[in-house]
């Protein structure tokens, strides 16, 4: 076991071994990168201490040996070469991404030119015109190798053509500024159309008797859900993303998601590798739903004291000017 | 509550309250967002499903709580799925690499609208030192 103390200070001598032999295997394939293995070591543990400080628990040497053993070690190997600023590296670099680079901020960006300066701008910020303490600071440094360097180049334009558009635009509230960036801009008047419908709604119900214990008790349900629940259930509501795009997701057997809701599955142990469908979302999201309807009428029964028939009143004013998408339909359009 | 393929009139009234009920709380936490976002690493590992457990707990419970990061997370699988077809580009061996100096050159001065002396300041000290040498040779 990992003690306290060692999280704060040295990793196990396993882990020394197996940093040392992933090092070995990265600089063989690339052996003009120049990466030094104190370097790569240095990376290696400030990822590994990160995870220990977020696990409250004990964590087995055999985890973290694991847990190294899952960093994308070439990718991080390539950052800290072109961190370092290594020209070989740079020029696998510019040669296997900026194509990349500059379709996905083609795909975001609005117009040709601001597309170009994403890309121009990311690459100034990788290679670093920032000098703290006399070194040059790369944005390469902060990659852990956690994820793809490909996805993290994408998250790093995303991020770089947010700031562009904050910077252009002064008084841009953030859902604003987000919702005008990418596909999310296609959903932009989603939560507005809602909000008003919403506001209406409750109109309607404050004239009723049983809005307050409408709200109260879908807001307890909602709170009672696991986190899991909640965030696929932002995702569908109010992210507005498709059943195949959650797929898309959880495509990954480790997802968080996917590996909840498996684990509260019966059926996972007999093909825990299965493709994750459309439908299955929907079961997720159907048992996700079951769930808040239990809760919700748990809650006016127990803590509003509701008989059944006033329950049903509650559950007809919480449906007044249904227009909500429907979650069949939607499947059928991906 | 099974799926069987007809609309449980229960299920989608809850629907509907639970849709109206997150958009309006999205629409509420909007105006007082978190401060404290994801670093690209954690959005990118979680996107791509490479986190533990232990790891993912923190992660989602603050996409729970903050709008913004879990826009990004929705925005990232949208081009994930946008560029899913998209090969990796081989790198090709027999061009000289270029300088990383002259790349950031060209895209600094784009950027400044200046040329790039200020900021590579030793390549103004190698062109000195090569004009020197060439002098020295004529001489």
């Amino acid at each position: 076991m990992v003690t306290e103390a060692t999280q704060q200070s040295e990793l196990p001598k396993e882990c020394e071994s197996v940093m040392e032999e992933i090092f070995n295997r990265c600089a063989e394939n690339a052996p003009n990168f120049g990466v030094r293995l104190d370097c790569f070591k240095e990376s290696l543990q400030k990822t590994a201490r990160k995870y220990l400080l977020n696990s409250p628990e004990n964590v087995s040497t055999r985890e973290l040996t694991d847990f190294l053993r899952q960093i994308q070690a070439d990718d991080l190997f390539l950052a800290l070469a072109c961190s370092n600023g290594n020209e070989r590296a740079w020029w696998e670099f510019d040669q296997n991404h900026r194509s990349y680079l500059e379709r996905v901020a083609r795909h975001l960006a609005s117009t040709d030119i601001d597309a170009q300066e994403v890309v121009d701008t990311v690459y100034v910020e990788l290679y670093g015109t920032r000098v703290v303490d006399g070194e040059r600071v790369s944005k390469f440094s902060t990659y852990s190798g956690r994820g793809s360097l490909r996805g993290w180049l994408r998250t790093v334009i995303w991020h770089s053509l947010v700031d562009l558009h904050r910077a252009s635009h002064d008084e841009v509230s953030l859902d604003e500024m987000t919702e005008n960036v990418g596909e999310g801009f296609a959903h932009a008047s989603f939560a507005e159309t809602s909000l008003g419908g919403e506001d209406e709604m409750i109109e309607k119900i404050a004239k009723q008797r049983y809005k307050k214990a409408t709200v109260s008790a879908i807001e307890t349900a909602f709170a009672n859900l696991d986190a899991h629940e909640k965030l696929l259930l932002l995702y569908y509501h109010v992210e507005s993303m498709k059943l195949r795009e959650i797929a898309r997701m959880v495509e990954s057997q480790n997802s968080p998601l996917r590996d909840w809701f498996q684990r509260k599955s019966p059926t996972r142990e007999k093909n825990p590798e299965s493709r994750i469908h459309e439908s299955t979302i929907m079961r997720w999201l159907e048992k996700s739903y079951a769930k808040v309807l239990q809760l919700f009428r748990t809650e006016l029964r127990a803590k509003h004291e509701l008989r059944e028939d006033e329950i049903e009143i509650c559950m007809e004013l919480a449906t007044q000017d249904l227009a909500s998408r429907n979650l069949y339909q939607n499947l059928t359009t991906t | 509550m099974e799926h069987t393929g007809k609309i449980n009139s229960e299920e989608l009234r809850i629907q509907g309250l639970l849709d109206r009920y997150l958009n309006r709380q999205a629409a509420a936490n909007s105006l007082s967002a978190q401060e404290n976002h994801l670093d690209e690493d954690s959005l990118t590992a979680f996107v791509e499903g490479n986190l533990s457990e232990r790891e993912s707990k923190p992660i989602v419970s603050h996409l729970v709580d903050c709008s913004f990061c879990r826009h990004v997370t929705t925005e990232l699988v949208r081009l994930d799925l946008a560029f899913a077809d998209t090969p990796a580009k081989v790198a090709v061996a027999e061009k000289q690499p270029s300088k990383v100096s002259e790349v950031l050159s060209g895209i600094l001065s784009r950027i400044f609208g200046t040329s790039d002396e200020a900021v590579f300041a030793h390549q103004e000290e190698e062109k000195v030192e090569k004009k020197e040498i060439e002098k020295d040779q004529k001489e």
